[in-house]
Order: C-alpha cells, then sequence, then structure tokens
C-alpha cells in the first residue's frame, strides 16, 4: 500500500494537513477518526483515502448479483467423456477449478486430451503441458471420432480450425507457470468481452511435476508457491470465465494442495 | 463531596433487570445446526476441521436462518431477518447450491404450513402454484440480503476490513437492515503465503513488516473494533489436519519451551484442553475466539462434537 505523500500527487486532497491528522491517529481505519472531526477538507481527505482502500479489494456483490453473473457466465462444459459428466453433473464449470488426481498412467491426460477436443470446437483453448504428453494426434483422432462422414477437404477445414483454437506452452517449472499465467491474465483483461472466440478452458497437465520439486518437508516458500498458484487459478477462472482443469498425479509428500 | 461519594453507591440497576436488557438487546441466537450452542453478538466462533468436512456447510447453513425473515405473508420461516456477509477467502463458494438450500428452505416453511392445515394433494399442488411468485419474491429478498466478497490474498483481506465500517454504515442508510452475522470462510487460507513473505522486508524501517504476526494482529483488531460499533456474530472456519503427531497448541509449547525442563514435543502437557490437532493460527486470533467446534467426519455421518472455551 502506497504512503499518502506518493499518493498527493495523484490525489491533491491528500495534502499535509490531512497526513498530519491521520499520522496523529495512526493511518489505520479512517472512518473511526470520521467521526472526530468536522472539518471538511479532512473530511474529503478521509473519504479520498477510503475510496483508495476501497479499490484495493474486490467488489462487494450481493446473493441476487451472484446468482445472475453465474447464470450468465458460468456455463458447464462436458468433457465428452460419459462417466465424467455425470459424475461432474453434465461436466466442468466455468468459474471452478477442477483437479484430476491419479496414480501415473490412470487416463487423465486422456481426459485433458477429450477435453480440450470438445471445448475447441467453439471456444479457446490454453493447454500447459509440463512433461510433452500433448499430442495432436489424439486429438485428431477424437475429432475424427465425431464429425459426420463428409468430403475429406472438408474434414481438413474443420480438423484445422478447431486446431488452432487450441494453444499449447511447455512449462517445466512454477516460476514459468506463473510467467505464463501472468501474461494469459493481461491478455484476457484487453480481451474480454470482444471477439466472438474466447478462450474459455485452461488445462494444466500435470500440476504435480511443478510443485512436488518445490516443496520440501519444512520449506514455507514451497507452500507459499503452492497457495498462490491455486489462488492465481482460481482467481483466473472465476474472474476471466474460464474453466480450469488441473491434472495431479499422486505424490505422497503432498499433504494439503488446495483446500 | 459527601453527596457525590453517595451518588457512586445508588445502583443502577437490579441484577434482573439487567439480565432482562441483555437478553432484549443481544438474544441467544439459535443457529442450526449449532442451535444446541447458545450463541450471542459479540461472540468470535472457529470451526476447526479437516477438509471436507461440512464447515463451510454449517457456515450456509447460518446464513440462510439469518437472512429469512421470522415471518412472511403469515408463514413462519424461523430465521432472523437480518443480513449476513460472507468473506470468502478460500474463493470455493458455490452460489447455486446456495440458492438450491434457501428455496429448499422457503418451500419446506411453505409446505409445513399448508399440510398444517390438512389439504389434500389436488390442493396442496394448487397451493405450491398459487405460492409460486410468493416464493421468488421471498427469494429474492433474502438473497439480496446475503452480501458476498472474495479476497485472493492478505492485503485485500486487510482492505475489506477496514472498509467494512463503512460499508455496514452504507448498508444500513440504504437499506434499512442491520447485519448480524460475519462470516469468514477459511481463516488460515493464507498463512504459508504469509508466513512465505515475512522474508521480504518493505522499504521503510518506520513500517511494520508483512508478517503473519502482524497481519493477524491487523485483521483482529479490525474485526474487534467493528464489534463495538456494530454487534455481530463472527463465525470462522478453519482447516486442520487431525491426528498429527506433534498435535500440542502453539501457545503450550512456548510455555515448555521457557520452563526447559521436557520434551517440547511430549505429548503429557498439562494444559486444560488436548487438541487433537496441531494449532498454526497466531496467538492474536487463538485468544480472540471465544467458542472452538470442532467438526470431523466419522464414517456413517458426520460427527459434531463440541470443545468450548
Amino acid at each position: 500500500m502506497a504512503r499518502l505523500a506518493n499518493l498527493e500527487t495523484e490525489y491533491p486532497v491528500l495534502d499535509s494537513t490531512v497526513r498530519n491528522f491521520c499520522a496523529s491517529h495512526g493511518i489505520f481505519s479512517a472512518a473511526f477518526a470520521e467521526q472526530n472531526d468536522s472539518s471538511e477538507r479532512l473530511k474529503e481527505g478521509i473519504a479520498q483515502v477510503l475510496s483508495i482502500i476501497d479499490d484495493m479489494h474486490q467488489p462487494w456483490l450481493n446473493g441476487m448479483e451472484l446468482l445472475e453473473d453465474a447464470k450468465r457466465n458460468k456455463h458447464v462444459f462436458p468433457t465428452g467423456i460419459q462417466g465424467i459428466d455425470l459424475l461432474l453433473g453434465d461436466g466442468i464449470r466455468v468459474g471452478q477449478l477442477t483437479e484430476l488426481v491419479g496414480p501415473s498412467s490412470s487416463g487423465k491426460t486422456q481426459v485433458c486430451l477429450r477435453t480440450a477436443s470438445n471445448v475447441a470446437r467453439n471456444h479457446m483453448v490454453l493447454y500447459l503441458d509440463t512433461g510433452n504428453s500433448f499430442s495432436p494426434q489424439c486429438i485428431a483422432y477424437f475429432l475424427g471420432k465425431t464429425i459426420s462422414p463428409s468430403s475429406a477437404q472438408a474434414k481438413n477445414q474443420f480438423l484445422q480450425k478447431v486446431m488452432s483454437n487450441i494453444s499449447c506452452h511447455s512449462v517445466f517449472d512454477i516460476f514459468a507457470m506463473f510467467d505464463v499465467l501472468h501474461q494469459l491474465e493481461s491478455y484476457l483483461r484487453c480481451q474480454d468481452g470482444r471477439g466472438c472466440c474466447q478462450m474459455r478452458l485452461l488445462i494444466v497437465d500435470s500440476i504435480s511435476s511443478l510443485i512436488s520439486p518445490v516443496l520440501g518437508s519444512s520449506s514455507t516458500l514451497g507452500r507459499a508457491l503452492m497457495t498462490s498458484a491455486g489462488y492465481l487459478l482460481k482467481k483466473l477462472a472465476h474472474q476471466h470465465n474460464l474453466a480450469v482443469l488441473v491434472s495431479f498425479a499422486r505424490v505422497s509428500s503432498v499433504l494439503v494442495w488446495l483446500n | 463531596m459527601g453527596s457525590h461519594a453517595k451518588a457512586w453507591l445508588v445502583e443502577d440497576e437490579s441484577a434482573r433487570e439487567m439480565l432482562d436488557r441483555v437478553l432484549t438487546e443481544r438474544p441467544f441466537l439459535l443457529l442450526p445446526p449449532l442451535h444446541r450452542v447458545p450463541l450471542r453478538v459479540g461472540n468470535v466462533v472457529e470451526l476447526a476441521g479437516p477438509s471436507s468436512s461440512s464447515k463451510t456447510h454449517i457456515l450456509i447453513q447460518a446464513a440462510i436462518t439469518c437472512i429469512l425473515p421470522k415471518l412472511w405473508k403469515g408463514v413462519s420461516y424461523g430465521g432472523l431477518g437480518h443480513s449476513a456477509m460472507f468473506i470468502d477467502l478460500d474463493c470455493r463458494f458455490d452460489v447455486l447450491r446456495f440458492s438450491e438450500l434457501l428455496n429448499h428452505r422457503i418451500m419446506e416453511a411453505a409446505n409445513g404450513s399448508s399440510s398444517k392445515v390438512g389439504c389434500h394433494q389436488k390442493d396442496s399442488e394448487a397451493q405450491f402454484a398459487r405460492m409460486k411468485p410468493y416464493n421468488e419474491e421471498l427469494f429474492a429478498l433474502c438473497m439480496k440480503r446475503f452480501l458476498y466478497i472474495r479476497c485472493y490474498d492478505s492485503s485485500e483481506f486487510l482492505a475489506t476490513l477496514k472498509t467494512l465500517h463503512y460499508r455496514l454504515q452504507k448498508e444500513r442508510e440504504v437499506h434499512g437492515v442491520n447485519v448480524h452475522l460475519l462470516l469468514i470462510d477459511s481463516i488460515g487460507a493464507f498463512h504459508w503465503v504469509d508466513r512465505g513473505s515475512s522474508s521480504f522486508p518493505l522499504e521503510y524501517d518506520n513500517r511494520k513488516s508483512w508478517h503473519l504476526q502482524n497481519v493477524s494482529e491487523a485483521a483482529v483488531q479490525e474485526i474487534r473494533r467493528l464489534l463495538l460499533v456494530h454487534p455481530m456474530l463472527v463465525m470462522a472456519t478453519k482447516a486442520v489436519v487431525l491426528g498429527n503427531k506433534y498435535s500440542t497448541n502453539e501457545l503450550t509449547w512456548n510455555y515448555r519451551k521457557w520452563s526447559a525442563v521436557d520434551n517440547p514435543y511430549s505429548r503429557n502437557i498439562t494444559s486444560d484442553q488436548q487438541l487433537p490437532y496441531r494449532e498454526y493460527m497466531p496467538a492474536a486470533w487463538q485468544s480472540f475466539v471465544t467458542h472452538r467446534i470442532l467438526v470431523r467426519a466419522t464414517e456413517h455421518a458426520s460427527k459434531l462434537s463440541l470443545l468450548c472455551r
């Protein structure tokens, strides 16, 4: 949080009188300071500080607004696999982080690829691959199974279009993932609301290989990184209306993942 | 001077009058499923439990009881008719499930009252169709009383708490409804991030550094100040890991260190309460909590066991 002196250039009402007043009361809840003073200028200054602090957190919403946002933006995408869709209640939901946990070679990457191929028909997909497991042939196979037989050229065009909706990045450590996600965040902030083909799915396969190297038994930094990664994914999911699918190979040293 | 001294000895009110006054101003809030615990505004309840043990569900149920009115258009809903604020630090709140639960409670209460009259199947269906617009109106009214905010890190949480007084005043002016319930989902959500960031010092020496203890103390201070002006019941969930072998309370560990007698991890501690999990919240929060409830799932059903301070 910036010091009040630095904010003076942006908000000229926060001049030295206001700052002295705040300093005499210890700059904290300016709301309580309000009761003690009657000067107009001080009131303005306090109102300004309050509005600056108000901008530092998310907006308050009431239940009806939340519900409307959920109904309008938070759709469900079927994964294309019947059993999983049944368990998840029609598929993975936008705005939520869905985690696939299982031992190695249990089909997690297959589920990720299948879901990517399903969603990429109409929306853009970002696939973060940590173990070189992304396979365009698999995706082409899944797509080929579901489209009706038509001319080879039409099939080819359809394949091209869908494949171009999937962008795949390789990340091999957690800092690279943070980099990509921050870039994605600024990209989505400019893109939101514009254009017909929007990004709706983010897949990280598999996040456990990024986290287990930093997670020692007593290191706080590792757990802090893990928690921050989780929060960044949840923020992207909620604010930019993405469905996030994360696969996690079961590793014994990890006690608490995303609670 | 003598008359002034005598004035000190004159009583203000008898004990009976005081009890009457306190029970009217701060009545017991019986919120299911915690209706056996006599909670009042000003209490701070901590629901501790491993993950997936229905802690958030208890918060949601309490919120629904709070926002439903006591009596509305002749039907008794048994609620408190006040607003509830939900600070989501876990960012896992599902509004569709919340609205389903609210609808279910509204229908239950509506059907309950109609079944008392003793009508037939056809009548009850017709009554249900008639009640639908009323139910929707009530649903909208209740949902508007539920205020929600998400925080993605500690600084957003502190900013929310600091502007909460101002927000509550606005709510009171605009809607004329008081907030009686403050729900915090997962008070220990940013524990690791704050612990990790204490190694980064801020530029100026006169400002406090971003330690876990400082953040916790600031949060507790803000909530305490808020409770003076807006009396509310505070309920917070906390995720713990049960059955940890270091299951000693952080405070008693410090005590043992000073007495320098035994191994600090010894399980034979003489504390008045032995917690089956490792307490990780700083002392500022621990001493702020007035009621601590341990929730865990057994094989057959959820069991609620009470550990009150």
